[in-house]
């Protein structure tokens, strides 16, 4: 079954991804749309700046089996689909008790009206694959949106053997890690090492 | 102390107001660039697109998604098109700038502007003679009218050259010449690059790239250079002379008022109202000791040369000279204004006052100057200010201004040298003066704030290299106390010697960002002594914490002008290997200088004291390894 893969090495930090996760969550769902409408729609991935040198990180929900959140609901808001084992939330079983973000190992959970939820109610929310788009043959809207695959729509076997292949490669004959990088990515994070590097000598 | 704060920036004052206005929750630069993270790695590798509507597009830059716009154009070209709208932003902003100030003469010359007068009458009738004007016997104003519209003519001039780049050496205006880069006109570089960076114009990289050299030349032998010699006409040609630095500069006791941002137009009738009896007298009721007129940024760096007025700080200190709560007013013209100073204001009892008809900002009152009002409109405001007074809260002015020395046009270098070059020549050949790098530009919140200006610049000096610098570099190197007769003490043996005899310090405050065309001035003054090129004398440029359009103008006309740059944060042009090979390598093989990118000063210091030693030993002179 084919899933949302992240390959965070490949995250330019553009955050396209939340904006058209946002788009695709609104009523009306396309982007100028979505602008107006209140209450305004929300992204369910989160690109967050990682490490020293704010590289992009795309965080959504894993979807886990078994999933913390589902255990800890205690209105039973949370269930997973059968057919493409998506974990979804009610917003009107809800309670915004936040048990769910407690729960999550990867803080994904975010809490907001929706135009799903009954009016003016805060609810719980999250990723859910955008099962919608996928019944109508569509990817989901932050595959779509991203163009450096960086966010991938596969089978998990097939990501993690590319993945093995791309490891090995990178591996040289003397045992030196070879970069996977282009050159023009590898230019931007050494210019970005260096700048860090020196900020870091600048704080001794 | 907040660590926080002393991970931002270098200067104590700075920490201790950060970490005073973090406790208050007042939002400043550093926590808005924190935001801002992470930033989008196309648009910081120049791989995004959005010059026309069949895009916006973007290049994948590891290669499995798409390489080319809508419209074809690849990564080489997107770099190149962006790259050259960058220099058009900076060269227009200077030049626009310069215009200001023609338009300022012109109305002198008319008799309406008053309160503007003819200071350097000298200076008018040699650039009268420069323009071919007859000058003998002529009236002054008459001169003067004569000359404004001469240099109105040099914006959308019909005779295809720069009247200026005729101070270039002669080798080096034959190789723009011979390179297709010398300016026609200073508008028209402007005009052609946004022409040419049009979808489905010029879409050669490197021609790209080469117009993006002749019109920053438009704007370093054009625009800025007319800024520059037209402000020291109307308000004096700078003298060296004492001034004070930093935020301790701001005075518990007496009414504060700051100028920021760019024009000594506006700031330069502040200067006048503030001295005005009556309103000193008003300040004196109000209970205040008097009125302190400070500086901000280039146009403070404007009044410090030409009358020592003290400067509070550069870019990254604009926030937090408010966050003293010792500002009645704050008053901007245009350039590097944050548009966040109207939001932080009313946190404390500032009023903010904008003044240009082309820069407008939310939250600052508009009032509007021009050359007939502007003396009448800044006693206004100078007496509004004082009436501000009384609204003062609790004040945080935690230490002392550190004294500088500022005022080095070249004329006033020339002097200090005994009216030649040769003294500095004699200097430079006997290695006591090994070069001479002028240190310019910006701050940017991504450098911890001044340490990349004050960390090279110790090390040349250190090592005997005469450093020259202008805007919010030389507010830096004055802050860190580099600028006064006893900063020798920081340089080698050479260049204390040198600098002790004549008297001047080790780095000399040559002005504003528009004043980087005295460094050229200087330059093209050296080459011409020796009858070589700019690009042979042991010079380099540096640009350690650069972050607006402007700089990317002055970069490239440095280089274009032969003289190595080295860059600390690196341009967007990282998408395009062709491009940074181009800039990083290329351009020796068509202009005898090119760029360097490095973040970090000390390794940035290594690279251009190799640059000039290189330089040295090919002029036959004694050269280190």
């Amino acid at each position: 079954m084919k899933k949302v893969q992240v390959h965070p090495e490949r995250c330019l930090g553009c955050r396209q991804c939340m904006f058209a996760c946002a788009a695709a969550h609104s009523r009306s769902q396309e982007a100028v749309g979505a602008l107006a409408e209140q209450p305004r729609p929300r992204a369910r991935v989160h690109v967050a700046a990682a490490g020293r040198h704010y590289l992009g990180f795309p965080n959504r929900c894993h979807h886990c089996e078994p999933a913390p959140c589902l255990l800890a609901c205690l209105p039973g808001a949370i269930s997973r689909e059968p057919a493409t084992g998506t974990v979804m939330i009610d917003p009107d079983l809800c309670i915004n008790c936040a048990s769910c973000a407690m729960a999550c190992p990867f803080g994904v959970l975010r809490y907001a009206a929706d135009w799903t939820a009954p009016a003016a109610k805060t609810v719980a929310i999250k990723c859910d694959n955008c099962l919608d788009r996928q019944l109508a043959g569509r990817l989901p809207a932050c595959v779509e949106a991203c163009k450096t695959g960086a966010l991938t729509f596969e089978e998990s076997d097939v990501a993690l053997e590319r993945k093995s292949r791309e490891v090995a490669r990178s591996l040289a004959v003397d045992g030196e890690r070879e970069t996977l990088l282009p050159p023009t990515v590898a230019l931007l994070l050494e210019m970005k090492n260096g700048l860090a590097a020196s900020n870091d000598a600048a704080d001794q | 102390m907040d660590k926080q704060a002393e991970q931002r920036t270098i200067t104590r004052d700075g920490q201790l107001l950060l970490g005073k206005m973090a406790k208050e929750q007042v939002e400043t630069v550093w926590d808005r660039l924190a935001a801002q993270q992470p930033q989008c790695g196309y648009c910081e590798m120049g791989l995004s697109c959005r010059i026309c509507a069949m895009g916006p597009c973007r290049i994948d830059p590891f290669g499995e998604g798409p390489q080319k716009g809508v419209c074809g154009a690849d990564a080489d070209i997107i770099v190149a098109r962006n790259l050259g709208r960058m220099i058009a932003g900076g060269a227009a902003a200077h030049s626009d700038h310069g215009r200001d100030l023609v338009e300022v003469l012109a109305a002198v010359a008319a008799g309406e502007a008053p309160g503007y007068q003819i200071t350097d009458e000298e200076k008018l009738r040699r650039l009268a003679a420069e323009y071919g004007l007859e000058t003998d016997g002529k009236d002054t104003l008459v001169l003067a009218g004569e000359l404004a519209a001469a240099l109105q003519e040099e914006y959308g001039t019909r005779k295809g050259y720069l009247t200026m780049t005729g101070r270039a050496p002669e080798k080096r205006r034959q190789l723009w010449q011979a390179q297709g880069i010398s300016p026609r006109g200073i508008d028209r570089e402007t005009s052609e690059m946004m022409h040419r960076t049009h979808m489905g114009v010029d879409n050669g990289w490197q021609s790209i790239l080469l117009h993006g050299l002749r019109n920053a030349l438009s704007d370093g032998w054009g625009g800025s250079m007319i800024a520059t010699e037209v402000s020291d006409i109307l308000f004096g040609t700078p003298r060296p002379g004492p001034n004070t630095v930093n935020i301790g500069v701001l005075k518990e006791d007496q009414v504060n008022i700051i100028v920021h941002g760019h024009n000594p137009v506006v700031s330069e009738m502040l200067v006048q109202a503030c001295e005005d009896p009556e309103l000193v007298a008003l300040a004196r009721e109000k209970g205040a000791a008097g009125i302190n007129l400070a500086g901000l940024c280039c146009t403070g760096n404007e009044l410090l040369m030409r009358h020592g007025i003290p400067v509070a700080g550069n870019h990254l200190m604009t926030e937090l000279v408010i966050g003293t709560g010792a500002v009645e007013m704050m008053i901007v013209d245009y350039q590097c204004i944050m548009p966040a100073l109207g939001a932080l204001a009313p946190c404390y009892h500032t009023r903010m006052i904008s003044t240009s008809d082309k820069a407008r900002f939310p939250g600052m009152v508009h009032r509007e100057f021009h050359p007939d009002n502007a003396a009448e409109l800044a006693r206004e405001l100078v007496r509004e200010a004082v009436e501000n007074f009384a609204n003062r809260g609790e004040t945080y002015i935690p230490v002392q201004a550190v004294p500088s020395v500022g005022g080095f046009s070249v004329e006033a270098i020339l002097d200090a040298l005994g009216g030649t070059p040769k003294p500095l020549i004699d200097a430079i050949v006997a290695g006591k003066i090994r070069g001479a790098v002028g240190i310019v530009g910006c701050n940017n919140p991504k450098i911890k704030h001044d340490y990349g200006h004050v960390t090279l610049t110790k090390k040349l000096i250190e090592q005997d290299y005469l450093v020259v610098d202008t805007g919010c570099a030389a507010v830096a190197n004055a802050k860190a106390g580099f600028k006064v007769a006893e900063a020798i003490r920081y340089a080698g043996p050479g260049l204390r010697e040198v600098c002790g005899s004549l008297g001047i310090p080790p780095v000399l405050h040559m002005g504003s960002c528009v004043d980087n065309v005295r460094i050229l001035v200087l330059a093209a003054a050296l080459a011409n002594a020796l009858q070589v090129d700019i690009s042979d004398l042991p010079l380099a440029g540096a640009a350690p914490e650069w972050y607006s359009e402007k700089a990317v103008s002055i970069g490239a006309y440095f280089v274009a002008s032969g003289v190595y740059t080295v860059l600390g944060p690196l341009p967007p042009i990282a998408g395009s290997m062709n491009v940074v090979k181009l800039l990083t390598e290329g351009l020796n093989e068509v202009v005898g200088a090119c760029f360097a990118v490095e973040p970090d000063p000390l390794k940035a210091a290594e690279l251009i004291m190799g640059h000039i030693e290189g330089k040295r030993r090919a002029l036959g002179l004694t050269a280190r390894d």
